[in-house]
Parts: C-alpha cells; structure tokens; sequence
C-alpha cells in the first residue's frame, strides 16, 4: 500500500469526524434562522463564531467531498485518461468552490 | 494456445438485495446528493455575501415545492450519511463486525436517520410558525 493510498484513508475519517458536530451544529443554526431576510442573516452570520464554523464545515464538507467522489471515480470511471481527467476536475473544482466560500464568507463577515 | 474458459463470479444483479448492501451503496447515494447540495449551499452563501436580489431569488427557491423537496432529500440525505458514516467510524475501530451487529446498527441507521429528519421538519415547521 502506497503512502498516498493510507493518507486518503486516514484523511476522509478524520475530515468525517470533524463534521460530525460540525454538521449538527448547521442543521440547528439554520433551522434557528429560517425565514430571515438578507440584514438578519448576515448580522448573525458575520460574527465570529458562526463565521469561522461555517467557514470550517463548507472547507471539511468540500475537502471530505473531493476524497470521496475520487473513490467513486476510481471504481466507475475506467480508462486511465478519462478516470485522471474526472479527478483533476473534482479536485479543481472542489478548490475553485472553497475559493467562492470564502470570499462570501469575508464579504459577509468583513462588510462589503 | 487455446483459450481456457474460466468460471465467471456472477453480477450483482444475481444476488438477492440484503440489508447490509443496500445501506452500502446508499452510503455512497446519499453522498452523491450532499456533493450537489453543497453547490447550492454555497450559492446561497454567495447570495447573501452579493446582493438583496440574488438573496431574494435564493429564498424564493428554498420556499417552493421543489426547492423544500431538494431541502428534504438533502436533510434525509444527511442525516443518513452522518450516522452510516458513524456506523463506519465504528467498524474501522474494529466494532460492530458480526452479522447479528451489523444488521442491528443498520436498522438503527434507517430508523434513526428517518426520525432525525421528521424532527429537523417538524422543528422547523414549529420554528417558521413561531416567527
């Protein structure tokens, strides 16, 4: 087994256990702001704490993702290019999604 | 060299449908579903960071009826996905192998994950009311 392989494996279990509060956290806060309007939601959005878990869950959701769908990809996708092409543009644009996240994030929490 | 005809394992559609493989590939389903779900996560997040009428157009779609049945298929989808994953968590401590086990926890996961998302409606039927 290749260095590679056990980082992958070791790494979706440890992004899976950051999201387990972290998620159950989203559900109870969104569920605690249904209905709001743009200024309400973004006045508690851009404190601290909401801010940085928020910021923390869509990072781990993302990275946890692109682990995952790699898998997927390796056990459907056959033929060497077509498989290496499907996982570069999971990870690029797991990537180019993290970049969209935070940039919100920091409009939000920053003041646009 | 002639060709030496070797039994073939049989496909997947040979075998009858168990609990335990069910759940497994739903565990991949259900993370399928959350991999598009965080799309529009941070499409909202994105229209609440830009404009009044890009937060405007995002709510309106979370309040019709096929934006509050995606909500409802990622909400199962998550709650599914947290305790399977769980269950997983589990397994890779080395707990939970034997059958009896693994078809106990996997009754757990569907009951479990069905009544975390009848909670999570009702609360925010309950919540949504309230305000």
């Amino acid at each position: 087994m290749s260095g590679a392989s056990v980082h992958h494996w070791r790494n979706q279990r440890l992004s899976a256990l950051a999201l387990i509060p972290l998620t159950l956290w989203f559900v109870a806060a969104m569920l605690g702001h249904l209905g709001e309007d743009r200024a309400q939601f973004t006045a508690w959005l851009s404190q601290p704490v909401p801010l940085v878990l928020t910021a923390v869950l869509v990072l781990a959701v993302l990275y946890h993702m692109a682990l995952g769908l790699v898998v997927v990809i390796e056990d459907y996708v056959t033929g060497p290019k077509c498989q290496s092409l499907a996982i570069s543009v999971v990870r690029k644009s797991a990537l180019a999604l993290a970049v969209i996240a935070l940039v919100a994030l920091a409009k939000i929490g920053f003041g646009s | 060299m002639t060709p030496v005809e070797r039994p073939l394992s049989p496909h997947l559609q040979i075998y009858k449908p168990q609990l335990t493989s069910v759940l497994s590939i739903t565990h991949r389903a259900t993370g399928l579903a959350l991999s598009v779900g965080i799309l529009f996560l941070i499409w909202f997040l994105a229209a609440a960071a830009w404009s009044d009428g890009a937060f405007a157009l995002a709510r309106e779609f979370w309040g019709s009826w096929l934006g509050l049945f995606c909500l409802f298929g990622w909400s199962f989808s998550l709650f599914y996905h947290l305790l399977n994953g769980i269950r997983h968590l589990a397994w890779d401590s080395g707990w939970g192998f034997e059958l009896k086990t693994a078809y106990l926890t996997g009754w757990v996961v569907v009951a479990g994950s069905i009544a975390l998302t009848l909670v999570a409606w009702i609360a925010g039927f309950c919540l949504r009311g309230a305000s």
